[in-house]
C-alpha cells in the first residue's frame, strides 16, 4: 500500500470533503496564499479552491473562532486552524463559552459543525508559548469532542469524521508528526470517534498513549521486551471525548497493569483522568497501582537538557514500566 | 412630519407588548418564580422596536442579555419566551437557560450570549456566512450594549467587517450604565465614532424616540442590505429598571431616574397619537389588547411543567 505523510493525510481529507460539500472552508493565519499553513497542511488548496473557501485571517485568533462559530451556526462546515494549539488560549471564550454550550442552550436548535485543528506538542525548542499539550485542559468542557490521531492513516480518518460530525471538536495534531509516514489507502474510509486501536499486542501491562506518544511508547515496549521480557500491550484511544474505555478495560483484563503515557502535564492530565475511571470501575482487576507517565509541572523549556527531563522520554518510560514489575 | 397613523399604533402596540412582558417578569421574579438573574430594559423599548420592525422576517438577528425586546420584535412566541423566564419545559430552550440566553432558530434568532462582548466576533462569522452561501437579500442585526465596546472583540470585529465587507448592522443601546459604572468612566469616545474610525458608516438617534430609532434604523438597514457591508447604529436611551431585576440603584440618583421617566418613549409616542387626533379610546384598545396577551402568557408560563434531567443531555 502506499505511504503518505500525516500533513498529506490531513490534506486529502480536508480535500475530499471541500469537493463533496462547498460548505466545508477553512479559516486560519496563513493558511491560504504563501505559506499555506504553518505545518504545510493547506499546500495547493488556496490554487485549488479559492480565497472564498481558504480564508486567510489578520493574526486575531477571537475572530477566527467567531468566524467559525458564526459560520458554524449558518449550516456550514468551518475548519479553523490555530498556527500553534498554545494560541486557542487567547480564544478561549469561544471555545468554553459559546462553541461548547450552543447546542445544549438553545435546546439543539443550534449544533455547529465545527473544527478547531490544533498543532501541539513539543517540537525541538519551540519553548512555553508553541509547546504545550492542552487536551486535558479541554476535556472537563461538556459539549467538546477531543480527538488526537497518532498516524497519518488515523489522521484522514477521524478527520474526515469530523468534518461531518456535526458538533464542535477539538482535533489535536502534533509538529513531530506532520513528516511522518504510514500506509493509508487511496480509497475513501472514515475511522468513527470513541473507537480506540490496539497498536502493540502484549500480555504484561496496558500502557495507554495518543498522539505522538504513541511512537515513544512503541520505541519503550521494544526495548522492554528485549532487556526485561515485559511484553507491552499499548492501547491508542484515538479520542479522547469519546473516550474508548472498554478497549482500555479489556486490555487491564488480560494484563492486570496499567500505564498512561502523555505529554501534558501530570497534574490534572488524561492519566488521571483514565486512571480514575479504571480504578473506580475495575479495581479488582489491578495487580499493582496505576502509573502516571506525564511531562512534569513545568513550562516546556527551549534546550533539549531541560525538555528531556521535562516531556517522558523512551528511558523514561522503560524505566518506570520496568518499576512497575520491581526490577 | 406627519405621521401614518396605523405606523405610530404599531409603534405603541409593540413597545407595550415589551414594556408589559418585562413587568410580568419582574412580577414573576418578586413571586420567586426567576431563579437566576433576568435583566429589564423598562424604557429601552423603542431601540429594539424601531429597529427591528425594519427588518425582514429571514434576516438574522443576534441579542443581547437584556434582549426581551429584541426577541419578541423578531417574532418569537409571546407564550414560549414567558415560560423560558420562569424555566419550563415550553421554553423557547426548553426552560433550560432562561432569561439571559434566548435562541429561536424559527425566526432567525441566533442567541444570546452571557458573556458580554462574545457576539462580536460571532456576528462577524454570520455576516461571512450570508455572504459566502449568497444570501444576498439577507442582514444580520446585531445588538450590543455601551458597555460591551470596551472588549477587545468590539475593535476586532469592527475591523473584520470592513476588510471582508460582511452585512451586518450593530445596533449599539447605549443605556449610560454597564451595571453600575457610567460609561463616561469607562472611555473617552462616543461609541458610534469609533467606528467611523475603521472606515464604517454609523450615526446615532435619540433611543428614546421611536420614530427616530425607526427612520435612522431604516437608512442604515437598507444601506447595508443595497451596499453589502456593515454600519453601527448607537441608539442613546436609559433603563430605569435596575441592571438586574432587584437592582437598588447604588451607582445613580432618583434625580436622574425620574428626568428619565420624562423621556419615556412609550408616553411619547402616546403624545404623538394624540397630538394627531387618535382617540383615548383607540389607545386604550391596543393597550387592553397587550394586557390579554401578556396574561395569556403568564397563564400559559405558570401551567406548563418544569423539565426533567435526561440522560440525553449529557455530552
Amino acid at each position: 500500500m502506499r505511504e503518505i505523510t500525516y500533513s498529506e493525510a490531513l490534506r486529502e481529507a480536508i480535500r475530499e470533503e471541500m469537493l463533496k460539500d462547498k460548505n466545508v472552508i477553512m479559516i486560519g493565519e496563513e493558511i491560504g496564499q504563501g505559506y499555506a499553513g504553518v505545518f504545510g497542511v493547506s499546500k495547493g488548496l488556496y490554487d485549488e479552491f479559492g480565497p472564498a473557501r481558504i480564508i486567510d485571517t489578520p493574526i486575531a485568533e477571537n475572530s477566527i473562532m467567531g468566524a467559525g462559530i458564526g459560520t458554524a451556526l449558518m449550516g456550514m462546515k468551518p475548519i479553523l486552524e490555530m498556527m500553534f494549539s498554545d494560541f486557542i488560549a487567547v480564544c478561549f471564550d469561544g471555545v468554553l463559552n459559546q462553541a461548547a454550550k450552543m447546542k445544549f442552550m438553545s435546546a439543539d436548535q443550534y449544533s455547529l459543525n465545527l473544527i478547531v485543528r490544533l498543532p501541539g506538542g513539543e517540537g525541538a525548542g519551540t519553548g512555553p508559548h508553541h509547546s504545550q499539550c492542552l487536551e486535558s485542559l479541554f476535556m472537563t468542557i461538556p459539549g467538546l469532542k477531543i480527538v488526537n490521531p497518532s498516524n497519518a492513516y488515523d489522521a484522514k480518518g477521524l478527520l474526515k469524521t469530523c468534518i461531518n460530525h456535526g458538533e464542535p471538536v477539538l482535533f489535536f495534531e502534533h509538529k513531530k508528526l506532520y513528516k511522518t509516514k504510514s500506509e493509508v489507502p487511496v480509497e475513501e474510509y472514515t475511522i468513527p470517534l470513541g473507537k480506540g486501536n490496539i497498536v502493540r499486542q502484549g500480555k504484561d501491562i496496558t500502557l495507554v498513549a495518543f498522539s505522538y506518544m504513541v511512537s515513544v511508547a512503541i520505541a519503550a515496549a521494544a526495548e522492554l521486551k528485549e532487556k526485561y521480557n515485559i511484553d507491552v500491550e499499548i492501547v491508542d484511544p484515538r479520542t479522547l471525548v469519546p473516550l474508548d474505555t472498554e478497549i482500555i478495560a479489556n486490555s487491564v483484563k488480560k494484563t492486570s497493569r496499567l500505564a498512561i503515557l502523555e505529554e501534558s502535564h501530570i497534574r490534572g492530565g488524561i492519566g488521571s483522568e483514565i486512571g480514575s475511571i479504571i480504578c473506580q470501575e475495575h479495581m479488582d482487576l489491578l495487580d499493582c497501582p496505576i502509573k502516571k507517565i506525564a511531562s512534569r509541572n513545568v513550562p516546556i523549556p527551549m534546550p533539549a537538557s531541560l525538555v528531556n527531563e521535562i516531556i517522558p522520554n523512551k528511558d523514561r518510560v522503560v524505566k518506570d514500566i520496568k518499576d512497575m514489575f520491581m526490577m | 412630519m406627519k405621521y401614518d397613523e396605523q405606523l405610530l399604533l404599531t409603534f405603541l402596540e409593540k413597545m407595550y407588548l415589551v414594556r408589559r412582558f418585562e413587568q410580568k417578569v419582574y412580577e414573576f421574579a418578586e413571586r420567586g418564580l426567576v431563579f437566576g438573574s433576568t435583566h429589564l430594559g423598562i424604557g429601552e423599548e423603542a431601540t429594539s422596536v424601531g429597529t427591528i420592525l425594519n427588518l425582514n422576517k429571514d434576516d438574522y438577528m443576534i441579542a443581547t442579555h437584556r434582549g426581551h425586546g429584541q426577541e419578541l420584535m423578531k417574532g418569537t412566541s409571546v407564550d414560549r419566551m414567558m415560560a423560558e423566564m420562569i424555566g419550563k419545559e415550553t421554553g423557547i430552550c426548553k426552560g433550560r437557560v432562561g432569561s439571559m440566553h434566548v435562541t429561536d432558530r424559527s425566526v432567525n434568532n441566533l442567541g444570546a450570549q452571557g458573556i458580554i462582548g462574545a457576539t462580536f466576533p460571532i456576528s462577524i462569522g454570520v455576516g461571512l456566512a450570508i455572504k459566502l452561501q449568497n444570501l444576498n437579500d439577507r442582514i444580520l442585526m446585531s445588538f450590543f450594549g455601551d458597555g460591551s465596546t470596551n472588549q477587545g472583540n468590539f475593535y476586532e470585529s469592527l475591523n473584520f467587517a470592513e476588510i471582508w465587507k460582511v452585512p451586518v448592522l450593530f445596533i449599539c443601546v447605549n443605556n449610560l450604565y454597564g451595571m453600575g459604572t457610567h460609561y463616561c468612566k469607562t472611555c473617552n469616545i462616543e461609541i458610534y465614532k469609533k467606528a467611523q474610525f475603521f472606515n464604517i458608516e454609523s450615526d446615532f438617534a435619540d433611543g428614546n424616540d421611536v420614530v427616530q430609532v425607526y427612520e435612522k434604523s431604516k437608512k442604515l438597514v437598507d444601506m447595508v442590505r443595497t451596499q453589502r457591508r456593515s454600519a453601527l447604529l448607537e441608539l442613546k436611551t436609559y433603563r430605569t429598571s435596575g441592571h438586574s431585576a432587584f437592582d437598588k440603584h447604588p451607582y445613580r440618583s432618583k434625580e436622574e431616574i425620574e428626568e428619565w421617566k420624562k423621556l419615556d418613549p412609550i408616553a411619547r409616542v402616546e403624545e404623538k397619537l394624540k397630538a394627531s387626533g387618535t382617540s383615548i379610546q383607540k389607545i386604550a384598545d391596543v393597550k387592553k389588547k397587550v394586557d390579554g396577551i401578556i396574561e395569556q402568557a403568564g397563564n400559559f408560563a405558570l401551567e406548563s411543567k418544569y423539565p426533567e434531567f435526561d440522560a440525553s443531555m449529557e455530552q
